[in-house]
C-alpha cells in the first residue's frame, strides 16, 4: 500500500525561498570550513587517488577458495547456482582424477554482469569453496565476455591479501583433517 | 477388476481390490503417503528395508507388519503414521539404521533431488545425528577408493566400475536388491549379487564379470539412492534444474513410455516413464541414449543439389518442383507421428491423380525381448495400416521410371537398402524431409529440415494398437525448425495451425480416432479397436 508523505506547511517566509537558499549555503559552508580546519576528517575522499577502505564482509568480486595442493576446493554440487537468483553461475562438472575427490568443477564461470552480488552463492555453499571478500568493488571490462570470470580467474589471488585463517583452505577434505580424522578414528578417541 | 473389498485405515473404511499388497492400497486408495525403498511395483517383494511397516490390529493387539509383504484382505485393520505415533518413532528408527553408513554427500550425489532416501529423511528422518561427530563419514581414497564406515572398519569402494554404463557406489548403497531383483526377474540375468552379512553385505557383480546387458542403465532408475550411477549422466547436470516431458520411444514399435528431460540449453536424459500395459518401468540402454542423437548432425536448413540454403528457399523450390511435376510419388513414414502423415495424405489429395502415396520399410524386423522392445524398428507402423496405406515400398521401386518426383518423409532408404533406393534415383526430383543429416538427404535434389521426434507433438499407435501422444521438448537444434506437418501443408498450400488440425484430417482416414483428442488419449495412451485382417506385429 501507498504510504502517503504529508507535505510540510510552509509559512510566508519560507515561501520567499531567498531566506531558505542562504540557509541551505550556510549549511555547505559550514562543512567546507569544518574540512578545512580539520583536514583529516575530510568527507569525501580523492577518488580515484584515494581509495575507500572497503570492510572484509563488504560482498564483493568472488573467488575460489583452494585446497592444501591449489586445486579448488569446490566440488561441483551446483548448489551456489542453484541459490543463484540472478543465475549467473555456470558450472561444468567432471570426475576428479584425485583419488579423495569425487567431483571437480571443468568450468565455474560467474558473470558478474548478471550478478547482483546478494552472496546467496556464499550462504550456498557447503564447503566454504566460495568467498565474496575480495574488496574488490569496482569491476571494469571493456566486453561483455571480459566480466564472464572463469575458474582460473576466480582462483588468482595471494593468500598475503587476507588475514591469515585456520578454516582458510587447507582443511578441505582431501587435505589434513582428512589423515586427522582417520588416525582420530583408528586410536579410538573418536568412537 | 475383481470386487472391491473393505480394511480399515486410520480408522476409516477404505474400498481395495483384494490380494493386492497393502502398500499399493495405501498410496493409491488410502491416499497415504507410505516410504519404500525395496519395494518397487513392477519387481517381487523382498521386505528387507522395513520402512514401510504400518500398525496392524490383529486378535493380540497392535503389531508392526510392513506394508509392501501384507495382501489386503477382508478385515485387515491398519494404522499408518498418520494416526500412530509408534509408526513415526519406529520408522525414524528404521531411518536411522539407514543411514548409519550412509555418506552425507548428497551434494555431489547425483541422485540428489530425486533420492527416496533423501525424501523420507526429510519427511520423517532422525535430523539429530546421535553418532559420535568422528564416525564414519570418512573417504578413505586410494586406487580402490576405500571408504571407513561407522565402527571405523575399511571397505567397499566408492567408485566401483561396474561395466560399460554404470559406476557402483558401495558406501551409499542400502542393499535394497531393486537392482539385484531387476537384473534376475526382469533382465532374466542374474549378474548382479548380494555378497557379504549384516552390515558387510554389499551389491557386487561376479568375480570378473561386468555389468553388461541392454537394460542395465534402468538399475541406476530403480536405485532409490545414488550407488548406481549411469555413466552418460554421472555428473552432467542436477535433476532439479531439469523439466521435463512426456513422450515415447520412436525408435521402438513398443513405443516404451518416457520423459524427456531437460534445460532450455539441451535435453540431459530419457527417463522411463511406467505405463503398467507397455513397458512397466523400464527403457532399453538405446532407448535411453537416444537423446543424444537430438543434437548431433541435425539438418537444420534446406538443401538444394548439395548446396545449404535457408528453409523458405528450399519450401519454395520443392512447391515449384511438386507444381512442375506430372507424376508424384509420396513416401509416408512410420517414423514420423500420425499428424506428419496424415500432412502427406492432405498433401496429396491437392496433387489430386497425379499423386501416389506408398509407405513401408525396408528396415530388418527383430524379435520382441519381453521388456521394453518389439524389435521392429518402425514406431508408428499400426499407425500407417490405420491411416489405410499398406507396405508397397517395393512397388514404388518397380514403378520408380512413372514418376518425375518423389517426396520422403524421413526415411533412411539408401541405408537401409542401398541396392533397392539405388532405382529410386532415377526419379527426377527427390525432395526429402528429414530432421538428420541420413543417407536419403545426401540423395535428395531438395533436403528439408524437420523437427526431430522429440520437438514435435504428436500421436503414434503402437504395435498393441496402443495410441500413445508424444509431446513437444522445446529444445530445437535452429528456431527454424517447423515439423514436418507444417513443412507438408504448406507444401500442399493449406493453412493448418496446429497438430490438432492434422489430427483431424488423420481421423477422417481413420475413424476409430474420430472423437479423440490428445487430453482423451492420456499419458498411459488408449487401446484402439484391433483391426479385423491385419496381424499382431
Amino acid at each position: 500500500m501507498a504510504k502517503v508523505v504529508p507535505r510540510p506547511e510552509l509559512d510566508a517566509w519560507q515561501r520567499l525561498y531567498i531566506g531558505e537558499i542562504f540557509k541551505g549555503l550556510l549549511t555547505t559552508l559550514s562543512h567546507a570550513a569544518r574540512s578545512l580546519s580539520d583536514p583529516a576528517h575530510f568527507p569525501t575522499l580523492q577518488y580515484p587517488e584515494q581509495r575507500p577502505d572497503i570492510p572484509r564482509d563488504y560482498r564483493a568480486r568472488h573467488r575460489l577458495m583452494k585446497r592444501a595442493d591449489g586445486s579448488p576446493r569446490c566440488v561441483a554440487c551446483y548448489m551456489c547456482s542453484t541459490a543463484c537468483p540472478a543465475r549467473c553461475i555456470h558450472i561444468v562438472a567432471e570426475e576428479s582424477p584425485d583419488k579423495h575427490i569425487e567431483k571437480r568443477p571443468a568450468r565455474f564461470e560467474i558473470d558478474l554482469l548478471l550478478c547482483v552480488f546478494c552472496g546467496y552463492c556464499v550462504e550456498a555453499c557447503p564447503c566454504d569453496a566460495i568467498r565474496m571478500d575480495t574488496k574488490q568493488a569496482v569491476i571494469v571490462g571493456d566486453s561483455r565476455a571480459s566480466f564472464v570470470l572463469t575458474k582460473e580467474q576466480l582462483l588468482d589471488w595471494d593468500p598475503k591479501d587476507y588475514p591469515p585463517d585456520d578454516v582458510q583452505s587447507q582443511k578441505a577434505p582431501g587435505g589434513l583433517l582428512h589423515e586427522q580424522a582417520l588416525q582420530e578414528l583408528r586410536s579410538g578417541t573418536g568412537h | 477388476m475383481a470386487e472391491l473389498i473393505t480394511i480399515t485405515v486410520d480408522d476409516r473404511p477404505v474400498h481395495v481390490p483384494p490380494r493386492i499388497p497393502l502398500i499399493e492400497a495405501l498410496r493409491h486408495w488410502a491416499k497415504v503417503e507410505t516410504p519404500a525403498f525395496c519395494y518397487h511395483p513392477d519387481l517381487s517383494v523382498a521386505g528387507n528395508c522395513r520402512i514401510c511397516l504400518v500398525e496392524v490390529i490383529g486378535p493380540r493387539g497392535a503389531a508392526f507388519g510392513i506394508a509392501c509383504h501384507m495382501q489386503t484382505a477382508p478385515g485387515l485393520a491398519v494404522r499408518t503414521q498418520v494416526s500412530s505415533e509408534r509408526v513415526r518413532w519406529a520408522r525414524r528408527g528404521v531411518m536411522e539404521a539407514l543411514l548409519v553408513n550412509h555418506p552425507l554427500d548428497c551434494p555431489i550425489c547425483d541422485k540428489a533431488g530425486e533420492c527416496t532416501l533423501q525424501e523420507h529423511y526429510m519427511t520423517q528422518g532422525r535430523h539429530e545425528s546421535r553418532l559420535p561427530d568422528a564416525a564414519g563419514k570418512q573417504y578413505k581414497g586410494g586406487p580402490d577408493h576405500r571408504f571407513v564406515d561407522t565402527k571405523g572398519q575399511e571397505r567397499g569402494g566408492k567408485r566401483i566400475d561396474l561395466g560399460p554404463t554404470i559406476v557402483l557406489d558401495q558406501e551409499r548403497c542400502i542393499v535394497c536388491t531393486r537392482c539385484v531383483r531387476f537384473m534376475d526377474e526382469v533382465a532374466k540375468d542374474s549378474q548382479l549379487a548380494i555378497a557379504g552379512r549384516g552390515d558387510h553385505a554389499y551389491i557386487t557383480t561376479f568375480p570378473g564379470q561386468p555389468l553388461d546387458h541392454p537394460y542395465d542403465l534402468c538399475t541406476t532408475d530403480i536405485c532409490p539412492v545414488g550407488a548406481l550411477t549411469g555413466k552418460h549422466f554421472r555428473f552432467q547436470q542436477r535433476v532439479w534444474n531439469l523439466q521435463r516431458v512426456e513422450s515415447i520411444d520412436p525408435s521402438d514399435a513398443l513405443g516404451a513410455n518416457l520423459y524427456i528431460e531437460y534445460t532450455p540449453e539441451r535435453v540431459w536424459r530419457l527417463m522411463p516413464r511406467r505405463n503398467p500395459e507397455v513397458n512397466k518401468s523400464w527403457i532399453s540402454n538405446r532407448t535411453r541414449l537416444l537423446y543424444r542423437e537430438l543434437a548431433i548432425n541435425r539438418l537444420t536448413a534446406a538443401r538444394l543439389q548439395g548446396r545449404d540454403a535457408p528453409l523458405a528457399e528450399g519450401l519454395a523450390a520443392a512447391r515449384a518442383a511438386l507444381a512442375a511435376a506430372a507424376r508424384v510419388a509420396l513416401v509416408a513414414s512410420g517414423h514420423c507421428t500420425l499428424e506428419d502423415n496424415a500432412a502427406l495424405l492432405a498433401l496429396a489429395e491437392r496433387l489430386g491423380a497425379k499423386a501416389s502415396v506408398f509407405s513401408g520399410s525396408w528396415l530388418p524386423l527383430g524379435r520382441p525381448d519381453g521388456i521394453a522392445l518389439s524389435g521392429d524398428p518402425v514406431a508408428n507402423r499400426a499407425g500407417l495400416r490405420l491411416l489405410g496405406l499398406a507396405d508397397n515400398l517395393d512397388e514404388l521401386v518397380r514403378r520408380a521410371d512413372e514418376f518425375d518426383a518423389v517426396v520422403i518423409l524421413h526415411h533412411d532408404l539408401w541405408a537401409a537398402d542401398p541396392a533397392k533406393a539405388a532405382r529410386l534415383a532415377r526419379i527426377p526430383q527427390r525432395i526429402v524431409l528429414a530432421p538428420w543429416l541420413e543417407s536419403s538427404v545426401r540423395q535428395a535434389t531438395i533436403a528439408l529440415g524437420i523437427r526431430a521426434w522429440a520437438e514435435v507433438r504428436g500421436t503414434m499407435v503402437n504395435c498393441q494398437q496402443r495410441i500413445q501422444v508424444l509431446q513437444a521438448c522445446p529444445v530445437l537444434p535452429d528456431p527454424e525448425l517447423e515439423p514436418a506437418w507444417r513443412v507438408l501443408a504448406e507444401l500442399g498450400g493449406l493453412s493448418w495451425t496446429s497438430e490438432l488440425e492434422a489430427f483431424r484430417f488423420a481421423a477422417q482416414r481413420a475413424p476409430v480416432l474420430a472423437g479423440l483428442s490428445y487430453r482423451s488419449i492420456g499419458p498411459y495412451g488408449r487401446l484402439l479397436p484391433q483391426p479385423a485382417a491385419a496381424g499382431v506385429a
